[in-house]
């Protein structure tokens, strides 16, 4: 960040902040493909505080939410009671910096998928990290629409369930590349739709690569990105999707611990049953994520190594798909 | 006609070099994308080995095509109880057993 940006920026916050903010030192974090995330040392008021500010790269794609929607969901999700770092301000102005941005608190712990797996399987599951999960779960499903204030996420779907197929087969016609084991897996799911239950607020990325821990505690839940409304179960089968598990296939739970403490610390509103559907289309999609990864590959808009090995994640999905399909099938004949 | 050592001798000692000469040398920053390397090596070293004709053979028989499979699925046929389910899902099954055999031949075992 240049010395005119940070003036400008320092002038903004000052502003934003109704009291005098410094900025003492200023890192760029980690610079993804889409966003960037600064911490700022900054003083407010001549108290130090910590905080992280989040913009675009120059080239967004129009994929993800804008700040600030991301914004919009952080302020939602903390009133009601999730883990996330406290949002601060926001900025649609983008010639302060150059794009626009918002801060929010700097909070500890690290977010390492594969070193929280080890451990938890070192220990024989951590069932006290996956009840804080299943609790921060329960606080984003109790938003539900109409909220004007998540306006931009639209209309909820009729039925989650029916609207995930569709959207699936959507980016499998897009995408072009046949691929007869995931339609094998939609088929089953159109087979074993579950009765709608009233949409809410998912997180839908809700995995453990995605969970900042500091000891036992969850310190935020990240990436936003993905956020819609849904069926409240979509979430509890993403982070259940054997995919998701590190190796640690009996812990169900994001090869962190079993599924038994996760659905204690959600709660009521859980149902054991509506799982096994979820957990499958939490595979599908992970493959037609990865498929799409792939492509960005295969069509030379974005070459490079990890891309082209995504794609071949996609054949242990599909054998991971092939025995959901059969076990949902036993479960519902 | 060709000259020995063939595409997988070639293959695998590149990845012992990668991986027992230059991932030590590198420094940590660089070990992840050099590990990726070696994992695409070996998956094209097996992808030379693999034999998709048998799978393709029993594919056409029964369906014509993977788009035409596909496309029959998402129509409804194959379904449980309806004619040719068990073969369509014995069909996808070995399909799936050898592209992971190519992709992630760890997912394999204990099958």
């Amino acid at each position: 960040m240049d010395e005119t940006r940070r003036t400008a920026l320092n002038a903004w916050l000052s502003q934003a902040a109704g009291a005098a903010v410094e900025i003492g030192g200023a890192s760029l974090l980690s610079g993804g493909a889409i966003q960037q995330n600064w911490a700022l040392s900054v003083t407010r008021g001549g108290g130090a505080e910590e905080w992280v500010l989040r913009t675009d790269n120059a080239a967004t794609l129009a994929v993800s939410l804008s700040r600030s929607e991301e914004y919009a969901l952080l302020r939602a999700v903390f009133a009601a009671g999730v883990t996330v770092p406290e949002p601060l301000f926001c900025c649609d102005d983008a010639t302060i910096i150059g794009a626009p941005f918002f801060v929010m608190r700097r909070v500890a712990g690290t977010a390492t998928a594969f070193r929280l797996a080890k451990q938890a399987a070192a220990m024989g599951g951590n069932a006290e990290l996956v009840r804080h999960a299943g609790r921060e779960m329960a606080r984003i499903h109790s938003i539900a629409p109409p909220r004007g204030d998540l306006a931009f996420l639209g209309t909820p779907p009729a039925d989650a369930g029916i609207e995930f197929i569709r959207a699936m087969r959507e980016r499998l016609d897009a995408a072009g590349t046949p691929r007869p084991v995931l339609e094998w897996g939609l088929s089953a799911l159109e087979r074993n739709l579950l009765p709608p239950l009233p949409p809410v607020l998912c997180h839908n990325d809700f995995r453990t690569g995605n969970l900042m821990v500091q000891g036992h505690a969850i310190t935020a839940v990240l990436d936003w990105e993905f956020a819609a409304w849904g069926d409240p179960h979509a979430d509890l089968g993403w982070l259940c999707a054997p995919c998701w598990r590190f190796g640690n296939l009996a812990l169900e739970a994001g090869g962190l611990g079993p599924r038994a403490p996760l659905l204690e610390g959600y709660g009521p509103g859980a149902d054991p049953a509506r799982l096994p559907f979820w957990e499958l289309a939490g595979t599908i999609r992970w493959a037609v994520i990865a498929a799409d990864q792939g492509a960005r590959h295969l069509s030379g808009q974005e070459r490079g190594l990890e891309l082209a090995l995504t794609a071949h994640i996609i054949p242990e999905l599909e054998l991971d798909i092939l025995r959901q399909v059969e076990a949902l099938g036993a479960g519902s004949a | 006609m060709l000259e020995a050592p063939d595409a997988t001798d070639l293959l695998a000692t590149a990845r012992e070099a990668l991986l027992e000469k230059l991932l030590p040398a590198l420094p940590p920053a660089l070990h992840y994308e050099a590990r990726m390397a070696a994992n695409a090596i070996a998956i094209a070293s097996r992808a030379t080995a693999a034999d998709p004709a048998p799978a393709e053979a029993r594919l056409r028989t029964l369906a014509g095509d993977a788009a035409t499979f596909a496309a029959r699925i998402r129509a409804g046929e194959f379904r449980p109880g309806m004619p040719r389910h068990a073969e369509a899902a014995a069909l996808l099954a070995e399909m799936t057993r050898l592209r992971c055999s190519v992709s992630a031949p760890r997912a394999l075992r204990g099958t």
